[in-house]
């Protein structure tokens, strides 16, 4: 049980590197379009097709 | 017979209109050639997987009625640098797109414009219909890029963000921010209290206890500190106008409810509410969040129209395009057939006749001839003219009507929540009791005085009482969304449930505000019709539109009389097709016509009259029985019209309205709303720029979905699908919601009174009450989650 205050420590790290790279990721405008980046890997396929 | 369906647009294909092409190996019809030539362009760029790919269909290319190309404009030294950014040899712009309708259609036209030389990157935001252009204006011309985005189906104009759309866009982030921080907060505190409170039944060693304690502070730290930052401003904000509403009783249980959990952690007594607190804080966030949404989305990206508007100035003789910017009063500038008059002006040249719909409601052009005056945001219809310009940019009729707005919407009568009434004397109640609990209890001599205070305060956290109605709001407006009313204010719902008034627009509001054929008499209605329509084709008089525009016969010679009709020769032979003054320059008498709309005829050369055709404004679908169920359902309906009387009533019936005004300014329309003795329950439907004043001013209003930019950004809802009786169902769901939303409150107000005494004689543990709490919460979500059913 010990472990836990080793692992609970090392859990809240990853959770504020986690934060950190969503508020980054938010300003560097990766959210900006919600409606179109979730299809946008079912039209990528097609180019490769044909390079 | 099943009518074919367009391969481009869906649209049904008339039967005896044959234009097809070989695509992927099958023959499929079109529409038009306009919807022909998209396809084929697409096949030709090798990108016809977008057929494949796509899950909505294309706009028509009928909509599309005029291709002008804004690009040319921005060209001017002035206007350049304010829309594109340069580096080097790469220049960077912002376009706003026109006509996508699915993630499909952004693919197509960024795959198609990456593979023409010159353009070095293309990037489109779908939810914005924005799109960022990189590329070498020496290889390539920024307007032959936009000729592509044309030819593929869809218009592109400059576009450069002002203030407030930055404004938007940072504040939309930060709204990201806050929730994404709630929710991974509210998961890792729920990870740390399952733990307590298993430990709490099983056993657990202190230590351990105190350890998750840490954790879940640590968590809920950023939550409370950032995510519900915006609660504690509005708060602060509600304390210094001394109007409290829901937000102060949010932020008192937030921000108390964390102090207490910090205090009994480094004290190790009493009870931790972190995980209380940031689930609490994440819905709340989240109904916001979905609310703001909605309203962005709302937003039209074409406000800067003006800027890029142009006019053709006459000096010494010679005509320039010029941008709009530099005109000043007193030039001379020319307007051709079916273009928007810019500013207003008195004709120097020439007769026509103007489209002023947009103005006056009145849809069947005015005829203007040499010294009348005429308006900015009208459509010349029919001749080439000149005029000498007497007013510009804000001191335009049209712009007069913005100012008016303006107005109207600093008028507009307070919308009070119900929720926001209850919080006022709630929290007064909630404080009184707190302190009393505090003063008794240590007048008493208790050592558990201020835990007491902290139980009561719990349990009349306004959790369930705060979240009744925003979730109860949250689940009506996406059913709404789905029967075709998008809300864009977050009052739309409580004001339509109490809605006892409804002021209808007629023209493009009852009406589809086109003309449609209601009766042709002739011998042979079809050649008539064919005739007709091939005569009318490229016309933009409203007439023409009442015509098919997919007709076997060719007019040559076509030549638009102002005020009479239209002449043209078909087959060798000479038609005309227009008013009985037209008919009688030929020497054909006409019978007069007792009929409501309008009546207009076709006579061919030597042969005399051939056809009589009656036109007339149609209502929509269900425009009737809508209104007597709204009437039965004893609500007011009024129509105000900008009309004349003979055409509002050669379509409605006076009788089914209980007051029926026509030729109505957007003065008198909007000071007869206010003269309105229950003002605050009156719903506003309208479309065009004159009924503007009216939608901003109303206590609620609704915009058609073919409506004016304008008046879609001052309503507050938009019917997506322009059906009337749209209207009545969402009236019905909104007394549900009410329903709905009154319960929950009863329900959460009985809650904490029975509690409250229960919890003053310190009856309550802290943890039973902490499990009431999120009970509570969550039945009144399971209630409201009826509505969308």
């Amino acid at each position: 049980m010990e472990s836990l205050y080793l692992l609970i420590p090392i859990a809240a790290l990853f959770v504020f590197i986690a934060v950190g790279i969503f508020t980054w990721a938010v300003k560097k405008d990766q959210f900006d379009d919600l409606d179109r980046e979730g299809q946008r890997i079912l039209f990528e396929e097609d180019d490769n097709d044909k390079k | 017979m099943i009518l074919k369906p367009c391969y481009h647009c869906g649209e049904d294909v008339p039967q005896d209109l044959n234009i097809q092409s070989e695509i992927d190996n099958n023959t499929v019809d079109f529409c038009c050639y306009g919807c022909q030539a998209i396809a084929e362009f697409i096949k030709g760029a090798d990108l016809s997987s977008y057929y494949q790919h796509r899950t909505e269909k294309a706009e028509s290319a009928l909509e599309h009625d005029k291709l002008d190309n804004k690009f040319s404009l921005i060209k001017d030294p002035d206007l350049y640098p304010l829309y594109v950014y340069i580096d080097n040899d790469t220049h960077h712009i912002q376009m706003s797109l026109k006509g996508m309708t699915c993630a499909a259609c952004a693919w197509l036209i960024e795959t198609r414009l990456k593979q023409l030389e010159g353009v070095s990157s293309i990037h489109i935001n779908l939810s914005t219909s924005l799109a960022t252009l990189e590329w070498q204006p020496d290889t390539l011309d920024i307007i032959e890029i936009t000729q592509e985005v044309q030819k593929l189906g869809y218009q592109a104009t400059p576009y450069r963000a002002d203030q407030s759309d930055l404004d938007i866009k940072q504040s939309k982030k930060t709204s990201i921010i806050r929730l994404g921080i709630a929710g991974v907060g509210m998961m890792q505190v729920m990870m740390s209290a399952i733990a307590i409170y298993a430990g709490d039944m099983q056993g657990m060693h202190d230590n351990f206890k105190q350890l998750l304690g840490w954790a879940s502070f640590i968590f809920a730290t950023p939550v409370v500190l950032y995510s519900a930052f915006p609660f504690f401003k509005a708060a602060l904000r509600d304390l210094k106008t001394r109007h409290f509403t829901m937000d102060l009783p949010v932020s008192l249980g937030i921000g108390l409810a964390y102090i207490s959990s910090v205090y009994s952690m480094i004290t190790g007594t009493g009870h931790v509410y972190f995980d209380s607190v940031t689930m609490f804080t994440f819905f709340l966030l989240l109904g916001r969040f979905l609310e703001e949404a909605a309203r962005h989305k709302s937003h039209s990206n074409n406000r800067n129209q003006q800027e890029l508007s142009s006019a053709w100035l006459i000096q010494d003789g010679q005509a320039t395009e010029v941008p709009l910017s530099k005109i000043s009063i007193n030039d001379i500038i020319a307007i051709k057939s079916g273009e928007n008059i810019p500013v207003d002006g008195v004709i120097t040249k020439g007769n026509t006749s103007v489209d002023e719909s947009s103005l006056t409601g009145e849809y069947l052009p005015t005829n203007k001839t040499l010294g009348q005056s005429v308006v900015a945001q009208t459509i010349n219809v029919e001749q080439n003219i000149e005029i000498r310009v007497t007013a510009i940019g804000k001191q335009t009729r049209a712009a007069a009507i913005e100012r008016l707005t303006d107005r109207a919407l600093g008028e507009k009568p307070k919308i009070a929540k119900i929720a926001d009434n209850v919080a006022h004397y709630f929290v007064i109640l909630v404080l009184l009791c707190a302190s009393a609990t505090f003063i008794g209890w240590t007048l008493a001599g208790s050592d558990e005085a201020y835990w007491i205070m902290i139980s009561v305060l719990v349990v009349t956290c306004p959790c369930a009482l705060s979240l009744a109605t925003p979730v109860a709001l949250t689940s009506a407006t996406n059913k709404l969304k789905d029967i075709g009313l998008l809300v864009t204010r977050g009052h739309v719902i409580e004001s339509l449930a109490r809605c006892k008034h409804i002021v209808f627009d007629k023209t493009g509001t009852l009406t589809h505000g086109q003309f449609e054929i209601h009766q042709v008499v002739s011998t042979d209605k079809d050649e008539s019709l064919a005739i007709a329509s091939a005569l009318e084709l490229g016309s933009i008089h409203p007439i023409a539109k009442a015509f098919n525009k997919h007709t076997k016969h060719k007019a040559k010679d076509i030549r638009n009389v102002t005020g009479l009709g239209v002449e043209g020769m078909i087959d060798k032979a000479r038609y005309r097709l227009g008013n009985a003054n037209f008919m009688s320059d030929w020497g054909y008498q006409v019978d007069e016509s007792h009929f409501a709309g309008l009546t207009i005829y076709l006579a061919k050369q030597d042969e005399g009259i051939i056809a009589t055709i009656l036109l007339q404004d149609r209502l929509r679908p269900n425009c009737q029985t809508s209104i007597r169920d709204l009437r039965q359902d004893s609500i007011t309906v009024s129509l105000l019209t900008g009309d004349t009387q003979d055409s509002a009533n050669a379509v409605l019936d006076e009788k089914e309205f209980d007051h029926f005004k026509y030729q109505m300014s957007p003065e008198d329309k909007w000071h007869w709303l206010n003269s309105q003795s229950n003002k605050s329950n009156i719903l506003m439907v309208g479309d065009g720029l004159n009924d503007v004043p009216s939608l901003a001013g109303a206590n609620t209003s609704i915009a058609m979905a073919s409506s004016s930019d304008l008046a879609k950004i001052h309503a507050d809802a938009i019917l997506i699908n322009s059906q009337i009786n749209t209207i009545n169902r969402a009236i019905r769901l909104a007394k549900k919601c009410q329903r709905i939303i009154k319960q929950n409150l009863f329900w959460a107000a009985s809650y904490n009174t029975i509690m409250l005494p229960a919890a003053i004689m310190g009856y309550v543990p802290a943890w039973a009450a902490a499990i009431g709490m999120a009970l509570s919460s969550l039945l009144v979500a399971l209630n409201a989650s009826r509505l969308s059913k």
